[in-house]
Formats: structure tokens, sequence, C-alpha cells
């Protein structure tokens, strides 16, 4: 039925209307005030308006009228002059009416209304469409910028609100495999007979959603988080009749929980898509969340393990010493002749139980020694050094050893310079490489060790020793043992560097050791910032390096920066490390004040860099990650105190927080 | 005299274990690799064979299942010696026929008590 609103006093006109609109329903009226009320109220179709009726302004009334979604019909009678109107109103017809004419013309324009109508409405329902697909391309990716649990559920609850409106959702989750949650978020707040009823509701779900459940879920143990945003009102049992949507949340056979939602206005089959669309969304980076969460636990487990290794080494380690320096003091008294005359045999087996008491010291001691660098426990003794005298010291230590098997050590010193080392460290080094190099030639000949400086891109290696030596730079003292014994194959060549490497290749057990020799060489070379290699020919021999940087402030630097960092990490600190430029009396001055008067470290020596002159300095932080924002403030209270005392001078400031390059930024005034 | 071979890389094994054994009333061969240890067995025919696992060139079961496998030495009795411990290696041994396993550290008195149970007390 179509309704018409007829504006008119003409009783004629109202006649012939009412004639040709027999079968609908036709209001007449000429009050202004009455008019709207009616096109409020009863949302005509049609508005026919008398042209000759003159009680009401027809120009501002029909502007009015026009804001309604209405046809206007103008029926222009003799007396019709106000064209103005005109483009306010839809059609026009004449009078006197032709009945047949008015009907055709009510028709179509009927017709093409329904049309609009229909288009509005699949506009309207596109623009839902898009909504909801703007929102799903919102949620998920902000889904994959999460890997929490409680997050990514957030963020899909937040994402159905948005699409769907609705009143409330619960979600059942795991916190962890033990602890069941429901996440209640309502618009109004929640009475308590309804939550006990929605936790009800969610057991009910979870027992019949899978058939074995792993875990059982009670009234009890069902921990409820409400998210409510509104306190004006509050929900009851009501809620429960609403129109509502249940999904679980798995991936294939794996359950993460459920959510459902409950609406006052029922939802559409595309709201459903929508819904389903969000929850499945859900599920991948759920699944990525818990095996994040398996890889931390396993992570944490694997460095407690390590922890664990270390301490014990090093606890069996310092055990093992007691006795054995026992033994060895025994035996030394028995070989001395204090406790009496001995005969040759008791010599003889006294002497070989005391070389093995002091090969067994050696072995814990190298034992000891892998399990202090591993926990970064090592210490050193770093200072500005020559290293041929270390050399001297090894190669005469080791004579007798040689000489035993008739070989000779030589040493050809080459150019030499100043290197920032620990000297007992090094002599640890070279001591193990002579006499690997002494194990391992089968009889008479000369061992090698040469010494240069050689400068970085120089340097010839396998390329398995790639990563080692890649990342050096300038100009190193190189120290070189070479024999003519054995050899390693090339397969072996890097292997030797591994821990434990010379119990599992029964080939090269031919002498005894601990395996760990090498390894700990390693390890301490990297601790200087330097490098360790070999290259060998089997039969023929091997060759083995290592390098130190020389001394330079550059490279001072670098290894007071690796100590300072290194303490700082075994004492479970930070350091952050602030770079200072600026012309030499002013670092000089900023570096006896800033050592005096506050506990940064500042390093006294001074690099030339970009022709300016710079210092280090260290900001140990204790426990967590000093932010960008508290070095910031450190750097200017360091700087305007500055540049009042020395007036307007170029000072640049960069900083880099140990351990996170990514914090690395450069900062000047 | 009854003759035993010993072969183990640790010099100061081999020679710990001649000395007792020469005391025991045995004559002693030894070798300090498997190559070497091979070659006397083949040699001398040693009325038993103390054998060590780990060793460069030929190791301790491949010595064993060379003799095991040969009528002309398969009746010699070996008793191996090694430091490693594990089930699988005790298994092994088994399999390439050694007569006994004993593990490092051992007492020179419990392997004088082996020998004399298979070649009987001298002197």
């Amino acid at each position: 039925m179509t309704k018409f609103l007829l504006i008119s006093e003409d009783s004629e006109k109202e006649n012939i209307i009412k004639d040709v609109c027999s079968s609908d329903e036709v209001i007449t009226s000429v009050d202004e005030v009455l008019i709207f009320d009616i096109l409020k109220v009863e949302e005509p179709d049609i508005v026919i308006i008398d042209g000759d009726f003159k009680s009401i302004d027809l120009k501002p009334l029909c502007r009015k009228i026009k804001q309604f979604p209405v046809i206007v019909l103008m029926i222009m009678g003799e007396t019709f002059h106000n064209k103005d109107i005109t483009h306010n109103v839809n059609l026009f017809i004449k009078s006197p009416i032709d009945k047949n004419l008015l009907s055709a013309t009510i028709d179509s324009s009927l017709k093409t209304r329904q049309t609009l109508l229909k288009m509005t409405k699949s506009n309207q329902e596109l623009a839902r469409s898009l909504y909801q697909l703007n929102v799903l391309y919102d949620t998920s990716s902000q889904l994959a910028g999460s890997l929490d649990k409680d997050k990514l559920l957030k963020i899909m609850t937040e994402g159905i609100e948005k699409s769907l409106n609705f009143e409330l959702s619960c979600t059942l989750m795991f916190r962890s495999d033990r602890e069941p949650v429901l996440l209640v978020n309502s618009l109004y707040k929640v009475s308590d007979r309804l939550l006990e009823a929605l936790k009800l509701r969610a057991i009910l779900s979870y027992k019949s959603l899978l058939s074995d459940p792993p875990f059982d879920i009670k009234i009890g143990n069902l921990k409820i988080e409400k998210t409510i945003k509104h306190n004006i009102q509050e929900y009851d049992f009501s809620v429960l009749r609403y129109d509502n949507m249940f999904a679980p949340i798995m991936l294939n056979d794996e359950f993460f929980g459920f959510t459902e939602i409950y609406r006052e206005k029922p939802f559409t089959t595309e709201d459903a898509t929508c819904f389903q669309t969000l929850v499945q969304q859900v599920t991948i980076p759920l699944k990525s969340a818990s095996f994040t969460q398996e890889l931390k636990a396993t992570n944490r487990k694997l460095q407690k393990l390590e922890r664990l290794k270390s301490e014990f080494i090093s606890i069996v380690s310092h055990e093992l010493r007691t006795p054995l320096t026992a033994i060895k003091n025994a035996m030394d008294i028995i070989l001395s002749g204090k406790a009496g005359d001995m005969t040759e045999n008791i010599q003889k087996f006294v002497t070989m139980g005391k070389r093995n008491a002091i090969r067994l010291t050696g072995i814990v001691n190298d034992l000891l020694d892998i399990s202090k660098i591993e926990a970064g426990k090592m210490d050193f003794k770093f200072e500005l050094t020559h290293i041929e005298p270390v050399i001297e010291v090894v190669k005469n230590n080791l004579a007798e050893v040689a000489r035993e098997k008739e070989l000779t050590i030589k040493y050809v010193a080459g150019d030499t310079a100043e290197v920032y080392a620990d000297s007992n460290r090094i002599e640890q080094v070279l001591t193990n490489l002579v006499s690997n190099a002494i194990k391992f030639t089968p009889n008479a000949g000369e061992i090698e060790i040469t010494s240069k400086i050689v400068n970085a891109r120089d340097l010839q290696y396998d390329h398995c020793f790639e990563e080692d030596i890649k990342n050096l730079k300038g100009n190193y003292l190189q120290v070189c043992v070479e024999d003519h014994g054995i050899g390693i194959e090339r397969k072996d060549l890097n292997h030797v560097f591994d821990k434990f490497a010379q119990i599992e290749n029964s080939l090269s057990r031919q002498v005894g050791g601990s395996g760990l020799g090498l390894p700990i060489a390693r390890q301490l070379m990297e601790s200087h910032n330097g490098a360790i290699w070999c290259d060998s020919e089997i039969n023929k021999g091997s060759r083995f390096y290592f390098v130190i940087p020389v001394a330079n402030d550059k490279s001072n630097f670098n290894m007071i920066k690796k100590q300072l960092i290194q303490k700082a990490r075994s004492s479970g600190n930070t350091v952050a490390i602030i770079k200072i430029k600026s012309t030499k009396t002013v670092i000089e001055n900023l570096i006896r004040e800033e050592n005096l008067l506050n506990k940064t470290y500042m390093s006294n020596s001074l690099i030339e860099d970009d022709g300016m002159v710079a210092s280090l300095s260290m900001v140990v932080v204790d426990g967590d990650k000093p932010s960008a924002e508290f070095l910031k403030k450190k750097i200017d209270s360091l700087t305007l105190q500055k540049k009042n005392v020395y007036g307007e001078c170029d000072i640049m400031y960069s900083y880099e927080i140990e351990g996170d390059t990514h914090e690395k930024d450069s900062y000047s005034r | 005299m009854k003759k035993i071979l010993i072969v183990d890389d640790e010099q100061d094994i081999v020679e710990s274990l001649k000395f007792v054994l020469e005391v025991s009333g045995y004559v002693c061969y030894t070798a300090f690799n498997g190559e070497d240890g091979l070659r006397l067995a083949k040699e001398i025919m040693p009325d038993l064979i103390i054998l060590d696992v780990m060793m460069p060139k030929i190791n301790g079961y491949k010595i064993s299942r060379l003799l095991k496998y040969d009528n002309k030495y398969k009746d010699i009795p070996i008793i191996m010696v090694t430091a490693r411990s594990q089930l699988e290696d005790k298994a092994i041994g088994e399999e390439t026929g050694v007569n006994e396993y004993i593990t490092k550290p051992f007492e020179l008195d419990v392997i004088v008590k082996k020998v004399e149970e298979y070649l009987g007390k001298e002197n």
C-alpha cells in the first residue's frame, strides 16, 4: 500500500486524487505543523501539493519537505506562477487533472522510488561489508604483530566488537596449561548470577566441544576477567535471550579456547562469516605464540643447564685439585729421599706417579679454564707489552722436552710492536702450540717459531677460518709455530679448535691431553680481539698462527670496552658506552673532571678520530638496559655544564648500549 | 714360562702392568700401538693378550676381531682394558670375542688375578 499526503483545500481535487488512489491511504492536511508530524510519523511515499494552495508560502514548504525521503508532486493550477520552487519538486501535473495521466505518473515514480530504495539499501549493506572487511584487515595486521596470547585474544575481541557491535562476549582461554580463564567483555555491568550462568555455559560448551578434555574445568578453577564499558546499567539473564554466535578457537586438532558473543539485534549471515573469519585469524598467531612460549622456556632451561654445567666443572675441578696436590706432595717427599732410601724400581714408579699427577693437574686446569671462559669469569691482566720475551720463555721451558725427542726449537723474530695483552695467557697459548708441535712430530726435526707484523688484509688462511678472521682490521702481531710432524687432514682443520676434538678423533689420540688446549687458545685469542688458525699438510707438518692487534689508541679502546662489558655482564649489569669527541683540551679537562666528580668511567687514552680527539665513557647500569632517554639526559647534563665552562665548542657524542646494536645512535650538539 | 703381550698406547700403564706380571713370573712383551701389537701377537704367539681399546692406527676391537676370527690365534685369551665404560662398548668387546673386559682405572691385583685364572700361577 502506498501512502499519500495531500496538501490542498480544494475538495474537488481531493476527490479526484482519492478516486485515482482508491486502494491507497490518502491523508489530507493543510496545517503546517501537522504536515511535518505526518511526514515524520506516517512516512508517506508521495506528497501531493496543490499549486493553488495559498495559506502557506509554498517555497519554504517545498524546501523543507524535500528533506524527507518522499516524492513531491505539484499540481499546477491556473494561478500557479512561482517558478522558484520547481527544483524542490519531483513531478508536475497540470490542472485540471487528467486522471489517467495522474495514475501513470504516480505509478512510474513509485517504481523509480522503490528501485532507488533498494539501491540505497544495498549500498548500505556494501558499506557495512566494506567496514567489516577493513576491521578484518586491521585486526589481521595487528594479530601479525604480537606473540602474546592475552594480547592476541584482546585484538580479536576488539575486532569482533568493532565489526559486530555485540553487547557481551565470553572468551575461554588457557593462561598456561593449568589455568583456564574466562574473559568477559560487556557493554554494561554483569550481575553475579549472570556471571555464574556464563561460567556454567562455558564449562558445558568446553565439555561438549572436546570428546576427551585434556583438563577438567570446574566452577572453582575457572577464573573470570571482566572488562566493563559502562557502569550505568546492569545485565541480567535477559542477555542470554539475545541472538548469539559461538566459535571454537582451534587449529587442526589443537584447542586454544572458544568465544561466544551476544547481541540484541539479530546477526546476519554476513556477520557470521565475519565472526568466523576473525576467530579463524587468531589461531595461527596463537599457535606461534605457544611455540614461542615453549621456545623461551626451553631456552631458559638450556641457559640454566649451561650455567650448571660450568659450575659443576668448576666445583669438581677445584675439588680435584686438593687431593692431586696431596698426591704430588707425597711423591715429592718419597723422591726427595727424606722418607728413606728407595730402590731403582721405587724411584721409577713414584716418578711415573708424579708425572701422571702433573698431567692430571694440567687437564683439571684446562677444564677450569674453559668453564671460566664460558662463564665470562676469566680474569685478564691486560697491559702494554712486547711478546718476544714471552716467546723466549716458552722456547726455553720446552727445550728440554723437545730435546728428549731430538727436536730443536728455533725462534726467528721479525719486526715488533707493543700489544695490549695478558702475558700469562699468551704464554699459555704459545706453550700449548709448541707442545702440540713437539707431540705431533714423530722424531727428530725442527720446530720454528716466527713473529712479525702483518696487516689483516694480507693474512692467508683456509676459507674454513673465514668467520674467525674476516672481522680483523688494521695491523697485527702474528706469531707462527711450524712443525714437520704428522699434520692434520684438511677436513679436520677447523675442528681441532673444537672442544674435546682429540678425544673423539682416535687418529690424533696418539698423544694424550685434555683436548681442550686449542679451544682454550681460541677463546683466549678472542678475548684479546685476535684470532688463531692453522694450515697443514698430512705427513708434512702444520703451521699454527695467532694474531694480536698492535697496540694503538683504537685497539686499546676496543680492549677496554670489551673488558668492561665482560665485567658488567658477569655481574649482571649493562654497560652503555658514550663516545665523546672534541678538541684535545676539552677532552682532557672532561676526563679529569668526570673521573673525579662522577662515577662514570672515562678512559684516559685518547684517539684521533676524524680530526678530533675522542674518549670513551662508560656508564655502568644495574640490571636493566638504560633507555635512550636516560643516556640523552646523561649526555645533556655532561654537555650543558661544559658549554658553560668552555663556551661554545664542538662536542660530539654518540652512544651504544651493550648487547643492543639497534639502539645505536649519534647525537651531536 | 708363559708369554703375555701388553698393547696400550699409554706407556706408563704398560710399564706398571709389565712390572707386576713379571714379578708374578710371566714373560712380557709390549707394544704401544695397534699395528705393532698385531704384528707381535702373530710373531710370538703369546699365551694371553692385554689389550687397550683406544689406540692410534688399529684400535683394540679390530685387533681382537682379527685374532679371534683366525683359527690360528682364536684360542689366545684377550683381556681388554679401556677408559670407556659405556655398556655398548662392553657389548662391542663381547661381540669381537674378548674374554674379559676391565675398565680403567683398574687395580693391578685384579689384572694379575685374571691372568692367573687363565694361565695358572707361575712359580
